[in-house]
Parts: C-alpha cells; sequence; structure tokens
C-alpha cells in the first residue's frame, strides 16, 4: 500500500476492541468511537466468563494492551456517515470530521427490557432480578435478597425475552444457557447452602468445553435443571416468590418458591447507527449481513463491515474472533482498492 | 395422513391455534384445568401435532379435551403464538361430528350443553335463563336463591327487569322473533344446529334408543349427577 489508510472501528466491545487491535497491527490507521466513557463494552460489567471463568477484567485489559496506535474516542458517538468506499468521511458528536477508507460497526447489543415479560414480575416484585444485575451480585460476593437476606432457594429462568414470539424475539440468544450454568455454579460457590433451580426448555451449550461445564453443574455443584419454561410468578407477603411452570419431563405444572428469581435476558439489536450508515436490517432486527454463509463481516454497503453482536448474539470469544476475522476482510479489501482492483465481494443482495 | 387429521387441519381454529409446539409448558403451567384435572393443553397439543389417526381418535373419544374451560389463559402466554384453546374448540366441534364424544363421561355432558344452552339459544336468544338454575340440582347456591327462585318474577318486577317482556331490560327479557330468526340463520350457517343434531345421534347411538338417552337426561334432572345413569355396559360388569 503506498499510503497509509485509516478505519474507523465503532463501538469498543470485545468484537470492536480485537477488530482495532488486529487492523493496527497491520499497519492501518485506526480510530476507534466509543459511545461511553470506557471501552470494554457489556464486558465491563461482568464478573467472570465461561465456560473457563476468565475474569471479565482480564479480557478487556488484554484487548486494550493490543490496541498500539489506536486513537481511541471515549464518550463519543457518529452523527453522520458520507461518502462513499474508500472516501467516507465520518462526523462524530465532537463535531471532528473523520475521514475513513473503511468502517467498521460493531455496535453490540442491548439487553432485552425484562419488564415486558409482566407475568414475571421484573420491575414489580422484589426479589425478580436480572442475569445482569446477578453479576454485579457476584462481583461484590454479595448475593441478598432485597429484604438483606442470603437466600436459599434461587431459580434461573431460561429464555427470558428470547425464542418468544410474545416480545417479537423469535431468535435464540445463544449465551444464556451457558450463563445461567456458569451463574448458577458461581452463586454456589458463594453460597453452598443455597438450592439453585434452573428452568429451561432446551439447553442449548454449544462451545467447545460449554457442555462440560453443563456436566459439572449437576454433577459437582448440584444445580437443579428442570425441563419447562416459567409460565408465571408471584410475590408472597415475605417476599418470596411462588413460580408456575410445568415439569414437562413428569407432565406434571408445579409450584415452587424461592428466595430469588434470576431472569436470563437475552439479547436485542442495537441498531442507532442503521439509518446513519444506511444498513438495512435482518427479520431479527440485527444488522444483515451480505451473506449469511460466506460474507458475515460484509454489510449491503461496499466498504462497511460488521463484526461481533451488531449481526446477532455471540459469546465474548466469538466476538473476539469475528472482530478479528473482519479486520482481515477489511484489510483485504483495502489492498484491493490500493490496487485499483474490483474488489472481490460477494454480490448476491 | 388420516381422513380425521385432513380434516382437523381445515378448522380454521386449528389453523389459527396450532404452530410448531415448542414443549415449553408455559400453556399447561398456568392452565385452571390442569391444576385439577388429570388435563394437559401441551398433552393435547402433542397427540395432535403427531398427526398420527389413531391417537387422534383416542383423544377425540377421552375425556381430556372437555376439561378446558375455555378461559384462553394459554393463549397469551405461549411463545410460539399456539392457543390450545383453540384447538381444543376444533378437536370438539370433530369429537362431536363422529360422535366420538359419547364415548366418554365428560363428552356425554354435551347432551346438557346443547338441551341447556344450546336449545335456549335457538328459543330464547339467551344461553342461559334464571329458570334453568333448580335448587335442586344446585343446592349449594342456598336458601336466599330459593326464595328468588320461588318470587322470581315478582322480584324482577321490583328491580325492574321484568321476567319475559319483549325488549326489556335485564338477562331475561324476550328477543322480537324478527332477530331470532337472524341468529337461527347465523347457527344454521356457521354448522352449529348440524353439530347439536349430532350430539342427539351421538347419545342415541351410544346408549341404544332415544329411550334410553331421556333416561339418561331424566337422571340428570333429578339427581344433577349425569353419573347416575348406568351405561349398558356398566351394567353387565356389575352383574
Amino acid at each position: 500500500m503506498e499510503k497509509k489508510q485509516q478505519v474507523v472501528v465503532i463501538g469498543g466491545g470485545p468484537a470492536g476492541l480485537a477488530a482495532a487491535g488486529q487492523l493496527q497491527s497491520f499497519g492501518l490507521d485506526v480510530v476507534l468511537i466509543e459511545k461511553q466513557a470506557q471501552v470494554g463494552g457489556h464486558l465491563n460489567k461482568w464478573y467472570k466468563v465461561f465456560p473457563d471463568f476468565t475474569p471479565a477484567e482480564e479480557i478487556v485489559a488484554h484487548l486494550k494492551s493490543q490496541l498500539g496506535n489506536t486513537r481511541v474516542l471515549t464518550n463519543t458517538t457518529v452523527t453522520a456517515i458520507s461518502g462513499e468506499a474508500p472516501d467516507f468521511s465520518i462526523t462524530t458528536s465532537s463535531g471532528e470530521q473523520i475521514p475513513a477508507a473503511a468502517i467498521l460497526i460493531a455496535t453490540g447489543y442491548k439487553h432485552f427490557d425484562a419488564r415486558l415479560k409482566e407475568e414475571y414480575g421484573y420491575g414489580i416484585y422484589d426479589n425478580c432480578i436480572t442475569s445482569v444485575e446477578l453479576d454485579a451480585m457476584l462481583k461484590e460476593n454479595k448475593i441478598r435478597t432485597l429484604q438483606g437476606k442470603i437466600p436459599k432457594k434461587i431459580a434461573l429462568a431460561h429464555c427470558v425475552g428470547s425464542r418468544d414470539e410474545k416480545v417479537n424475539n423469535n431468535y435464540c440468544s445463544r449465551v444464556c444457557c451457558t450463563n445461567a450454568v456458569k451463574l448458577a455454579i458461581e452463586i454456589k460457590e458463594q453460597l453452598p447452602e443455597s438450592e439453585i433451580y434452573c428452568l429451561y426448555m432446551d439447553i442449548r451449550v454449544f462451545g467447545r468445553t460449554y457442555e462440560e461445564l453443563y456436566r459439572t453443574s449437576q454433577e459437582e455443584f448440584g444445580i437443579q435443571f428442570i425441563r419447562g419454561r416459567l409460565s408465571e410468578a408471584s410475590e408472597k407477603p415475605d417476599g418470596s416468590l411462588v413460580l408456575r411452570f410445568e415439569d414437562t419431563l413428569t407432565a406434571r405444572p408445579m409450584r415452587l418458591s424461592v428466595d430469588l428469581l434470576i431472569l436470563m435476558v437475552g439479547m436485542e439489536a442495537n441498531t442507532e447507527l442503521a439509518e446513519i450508515a444506511r444498513l438495512p436490517l435482518g427479520c431479527d432486527r440485527f444488522y444483515a449481513t451480505l451473506h449469511g454463509q460466506y460474507a458475515n463481516n460484509h454489510s449491503h454497503r461496499e466498504g462497511i463491515f460488521l463484526a461481533g453482536t451488531a449481526t446477532g448474539p455471540k459469546a465474548i470469544m466469538e466476538s473476539i474472533t469475528d472482530g478479528r476475522s473482519a479486520a482481515a476482510a477489511i484489510l483485504s479489501f483495502l489492498m484491493q482498492k490500493a490496487k485499483g482492483m474490483e474488489v472481490k465481494v460477494p454480490t448476491l443482495v | 395422513m388420516g381422513k380425521l387429521i385432513e380434516e382437523l387441519k381445515q378448522d380454521i381454529q386449528y389453523q389459527h391455534g396450532m404452530n410448531a409446539c415448542l414443549n415449553c409448558g408455559i400453556c399447561t403451567a398456568v392452565c385452571p384445568a390442569a391444576e385439577v384435572y388429570d388435563y394437559s393443553p401441551r398433552e393435547v397439543m402433542n397427540i395432535c401435532h403427531q398427526e398420527d389417526e389413531e391417537a387422534l381418535i383416542e383423544l377425540l373419544k377421552s375425556d381430556k379435551i372437555w376439561y378446558c374451560g375455555q378461559c384462553f389463559s394459554c393463549t397469551p402466554r405461549c411463545p410460539r403464538g399456539n392457543s390450545a384453546a383453540r384447538v381444543i374448540l376444533a378437536l370438539r366441534r370433530l369429537s362431536i361430528r363422529y360422535g366420538y364424544f359419547a364415548e366418554s363421561e365428560k363428552g356425554r355432558q354435551q347432551l346438557f350443553a346443547k338441551r341447556v344452552f344450546g336449545e335456549n339459544l335457538l328459543k330464547r336468544g339467551l344461553t342461559l335463563l334464571a329458570t334453568n338454575i333448580t335448587p335442586q340440582n344446585f343446592p349449594e347456591l342456598g336458601e336466599f336463591w330459593e326464595y328468588y327462585f320461588e318470587h322470581m318474577k315478582e322480584m324482577r318486577e321490583w328491580w325492574g327487569v321484568p321476567m319475559d317482556l319483549e325488549n326489556s331490560p335485564g338477562s331475561h327479557r324476550i328477543i322480537p322473533e324478527k332477530d331470532m330468526e337472524e341468529l337461527r340463520a347465523i347457527y344454521k350457517a356457521t354448522g352449529a344446529l348440524e353439530l347439536m343434531e349430532a350430539i342427539e345421534k351421538g347419545m342415541e347411538k351410544k346408549l341404544g334408543s332415544k329411550e334410553e338417552v331421556e333416561k339418561y337426561w331424566q337422571t340428570w334432572l333429578e339427581t344433577g349427577d349425569s353419573r347416575n345413569y348406568q351405561l349398558k355396559k356398566e351394567k353387565e360388569e356389575d352383574k
């Protein structure tokens, strides 16, 4: 390449960080734009990451250490994207114009708003919390009910906001099953006296060693897995909750009293840039990729690439890999542009 | 695919109520009938899902499809947009059409539904009349109801909801004949009349004769419990 080309990465979560690190290692100028005050994305909230309980901090620290000369802009959003590849111009919330030969959108996801599943009582009952809030408790080694008591019986409800036509999310959020298994083990480690129930429909632990984690949770930690989706919760005067579900394996409607109910909230698309970047969405409302099999980092616009959970639910490890994969796709694109070659990307739309 | 399965799939209630089931159990967990009876909407959905003719016939002959109280609690909860309550309606129609309803105790109670609600509707345009609730059959309603039952006409005059007066306020009015004709036309066009006839015929076939059907009916009127009528087979077993 004759001159250094600049790539703008939007979103500083695991995918964006990994992509930026990789892009700068190729010798490209990289600008990383992050909305929050710090890079790291959702990782900044997490305690440990499945399947090997790597501290989330460690992952962020590692990804940050790879950023090299990347120019990081925090507390910054993108307000406009003009021009076409390889001559984009990005306007930021601070009014700066940043030229870009290619753009990577790695803007991640939002958590499902558990209040929409009214029958579970999130925001209504004291002791119904989300998996996000549980992680904060685990981080402080302080799992308590709102009344300040140590919970004895705890249930984790899978598929909250996922695989559910009623909230317009037909897709599986993929990570919640394994996350629930991981959380159950962590609770048991912090509160060895507790009884923990996972209410699941299908256990989808798909990754390498995930099944082992699942088995360990049963064999070594005695986590109870009940095959039945949570139907509804109601609150007792003492703040504990009565859960109604069917144990579908014995075909019995059941009631279970718990001190704490944890809702495994799924992922929803964060497509704040859809209009600014003029990108189409899939039927799941995540960004559409150019091809589901062989062009997963390509958007429908030349020179704009996608990575991480912007294109659908992913685990941390997958987002990192996806970010690096996008970096390779961007490098390939820029090299071909520099040589004046026609860029060979799949052109079926 | 079997003939009955085909017919079931033609029913619009079935089409609207049945998408692929996840077997998650949300419907059974929330079902009030499942709490008190040996009944599970998920099981019903599952049997339909198999598309097995024999299993379907067995279901149509069983008590299972009659436990549902049509509260539709299952419907707003199903993550796949199914409605067991709607599927039940389609199954009940099929069961009546082919006479399978008469094979189960709960199914045979369709005779009361037909003779009370069905005929009330055709004659009066009202589902239930206060005069149907006899203290004899509903002793649990107690002495207040007994008093009301005896002084109904007079009391309803006091309240301004007189009995059997054309277009009067209240739930015991006479509906004008012109409206009744329209109502009966709807019942005919939708096939409800046919189903009512099928109930009488199905009962006759099961019990052996019209006289037996009347005996069955009388048993209920007199004792308030149709189980006091002994089926032939049961009688033979007793011997």
